[in-house]
């Protein structure tokens, strides 16, 4: 009599979920302080990230700006109890993208959200995990108003179907944006020991775990979100129609990083590379500026789960 | 007297079945499972359900139950008789069955190891003693990469070497005084022990606890060598890629009324996990009238890599240990004709 279970499973099947910015990969460490101890008993993850761009340039026909740099701040913590149905997920994301524009340009300098996230990781069998999450809050420009509020949700399935390779199918809705549901799907593939294709959306990447307790990746970072911009802001760009409009603001990075974990809890994250795609459209007036030649980028994180 | 004589004696000769009411209500008391159809159960593949999760994050357990053909002593039997490394999905490259007494020879095979990366994982991190493996100080310094290179195989002799001798003294010291006995695995600068892990989870399902307390008791899984002898085996596996030594030993043992109880234990692993139990409790049961054995079995784990999991991954593991046991019993099923 044998246990004859083969074990995979304490790797916990590296899983990853659409539209989820970070691959759930179960990574033993040996780091010996665990600095969220404290908190135990409760279970959540974190981020707290920072990228600059610099010597961006945008195009609208013969307009065109010059030069402008680009600082995006992320604060995302979110605490993640276990429920009978699964595993809540309920936190709170404030993203600031704040743009060195020079004078007169008819674009906000500043565009941010502060959002609430109420989700719910489900397991509806043995292979199939579903995500839904709803990000309720205000997107808008340098001040809030209640005309700002969205509501954009996701929802997603990854089929395990072993512990190397998973498939990942889902939509993300919003009804601010242009094309209100946009169908994706992504693979998680371990093809190696050390190598990873996480081909998943918005952070598809090929990871290399070279220690233990470093990954290097090369990869992108696609973002999409909309904002409302402010009631006058029309007005005070010589453009009436902008007025309360949305824009939809998208870029896209490639570059290469590494995931140094500093602790179990604990993962520091660095960065570079060029940001090959910008663009800042107001679809609704048909005003559209897009990017005008590539911009390097750097990024640092600190993010982990508890 | 004479009806009462006769009485008496087709008492004693009745075969021992319990009723099916008595087997289902005795499960719903200790397990998940709280209401059971055998019929539709034996019509069915086997009912996988996690466990409520316990404190300890290292751990992982979840149970499952079936119904099969024939009575539970052909079940023990068949356990008993099952080969699962023919199943390459399994990934078990060597398996070994050991002696009461083992000796350094019993480890023999370790030459044979195959050559692939797994294997050759566990030789690199055993030549520079990395503190991945589990394994004692004291064993650590017994480490000798010098002398004879050649092996045969994809592990050169002082690896084989050193691993026969490590297996060989923890299989003895299981063997004289049951995990108790387990050195601990400070080198990987955790003083984990094996039989605190055990003692650990069972402590953390107080209803399986106490319905295999008197059988456990007998047993050296949690404490010192007990009075049933167990069948000691060793094995290499993969485990996330990686190759893995681990000892095991089985028991069981016939209860009243034709039901069995039995355990299946790794007590030693040199990496991956820190220890495995899985066990089963079986009654005798009739399914569409023909004699069947209801199986309940629970599996348990503790792993540092679990330790590591949170919210979704942790449903994620959960799920992949419920498919692997399904995929187990269901293969165990299909090779006995069940």
């Amino acid at each position: 009599m044998r246990i004859f279970s083969r074990l995979a499973f304490i790797r916990a099947a590296g899983t990853a979920l659409f539209f989820v910015a970070v691959p759930i990969f179960a990574e033993e460490t040996n780091s010996s302080f665990d600095w969220f101890k404290p908190f135990s008993s409760l279970s959540g993850e974190y981020t707290a990230e920072e990228t600059y761009v610099s010597d961006a340039d945008v195009r609208r026909g013969n307009r065109a700006i010059h030069d402008f740099d680009e600082s995006d701040t992320i604060l995302r913590f979110v605490l993640t109890p276990r429920v009978k149905f699964g595993v809540l997920r309920l936190g709170i994301e404030w993203e600031h993208f704040s743009f060195g524009f020079p004078d007169r340009t008819p674009l906000p300098n500043t565009l941010q959200e502060i959002s609430a996230i109420i989700g719910l990781d489900m397991r509806l069998s043995d292979s199939i995990l579903l995500r839904i999450e709803s990000q309720p809050g205000f997107y808008g420009t340098n001040n809030f108003d209640f005309n700002q509020m969205n509501a954009p949700f996701i929802a997603g399935g990854t089929y395990i179907y072993n512990p190397n390779l998973q498939f990942i199918l889902g939509v993300s809705v919003d009804v601010e944006r242009e094309y209100p549901v946009i169908p994706a799907a992504g693979i998680r593939w371990k093809i190696a020991r050390q190598w990873v294709i996480n081909a998943v959306l918005p952070q598809p990447r090929l990871e290399y775990e070279a220690t233990k307790n470093l990954t290097l990746y090369g990869g992108g970072n696609i973002k999409q979100t909309n904002f409302r911009v402010d009631d006058d802001f029309g007005n005070e760009h010589g453009k009436p129609a902008l007025n309360h409009a949305v824009l939809t603001y998208s870029e896209a990075r490639a570059g290469i990083g590494a995931d140094w974990k500093i602790a179990p809890s604990l993962t520091l994250t660095a960065e570079a590379g060029y940001q090959p795609y910008r663009d800042f459209d107001f679809y609704r007036a048909e005003v559209r500026f897009h990017e005008d030649g590539s911009s390097p980028y750097g990024m640092i994180s600190l993010h982990g789960a508890f | 007297m004479k009806p009462l004589l006769a009485s008496l004696l087709l008492l004693l000769m009745a075969k021992p079945i319990i009723s099916a009411a008595d087997a289902v209500a005795e499960l719903a008391a200790f397990s998940v499972f709280d209401k059971v159809d055998i019929n539709a159960l034996a019509k069915s593949d086997v009912k996988t359900e996690k466990v409520p999760p316990m404190s300890n994050a290292r751990f992982l357990a979840v149970q499952s139950c079936y119904v099969t053909s024939g009575a539970p002593a052909k079940q023990i039997e068949a356990l008993r008789q099952w080969n699962p490394t023919k199943h390459r999905e399994l990934k078990i490259f060597l398996h070994s069955d050991l002696p009461r007494s083992p000796s350094t020879a019993d480890f023999s095979k370790l030459k044979n190891a195959p050559d692939n990366g797994s294997v050759r994982t566990l030789v690199a991190d055993t030549e520079k003693m990395s503190s991945d493996l589990q394994i004692s100080r004291e064993e650590a310094k017994k480490f000798s990469s010098g002398g004879e290179k050649g092996g045969g195989g994809a592990m050169p002799a002082p690896v084989a070497a050193f691993w026969a001798d490590l297996l060989n003294a923890r299989a003895r010291s299981f063997a004289s005084g049951g995990t108790s006995a387990q050195s601990p695995y400070d080198h990987t600068g955790e003083a984990i022990k094996p039989g605190d892990e055990l003692n650990g989870l069972l402590k953390q399902q107080d209803k399986i606890r106490r319905q295999f307390s008197v059988f456990l008791g007998e047993t050296g899984i949690g404490r010192g060598a007990g009075s049933l002898g167990p069948e000691l085996y060793w094995e290499l596996l993969d485990v996330d890629d990686k190759g893995v030594l681990t000892l095991g030993a089985s028991y069981s043992r016939a209860g009243g009324a034709g039901t069995y109880q039995a355990a299946d234990v790794l007590y030693y692993a040199s990496g991956g996990y820190y220890v495995a139990l899985t066990l089963y409790q079986m009654w005798p049961v009739s399914a569409d009238g023909k004699p069947s054995t209801l199986v309940w079995r629970g599996d348990m784990i503790s792993s540092a890599s679990l330790a590591s999991l949170h919210g979704v991954e942790r449903l994620a593991s959960e799920g992949a240990m419920m498919k692997d046991i399904s995929k187990a019993v269901t293969a165990f099923r299909k090779d006995t004709g069940r």
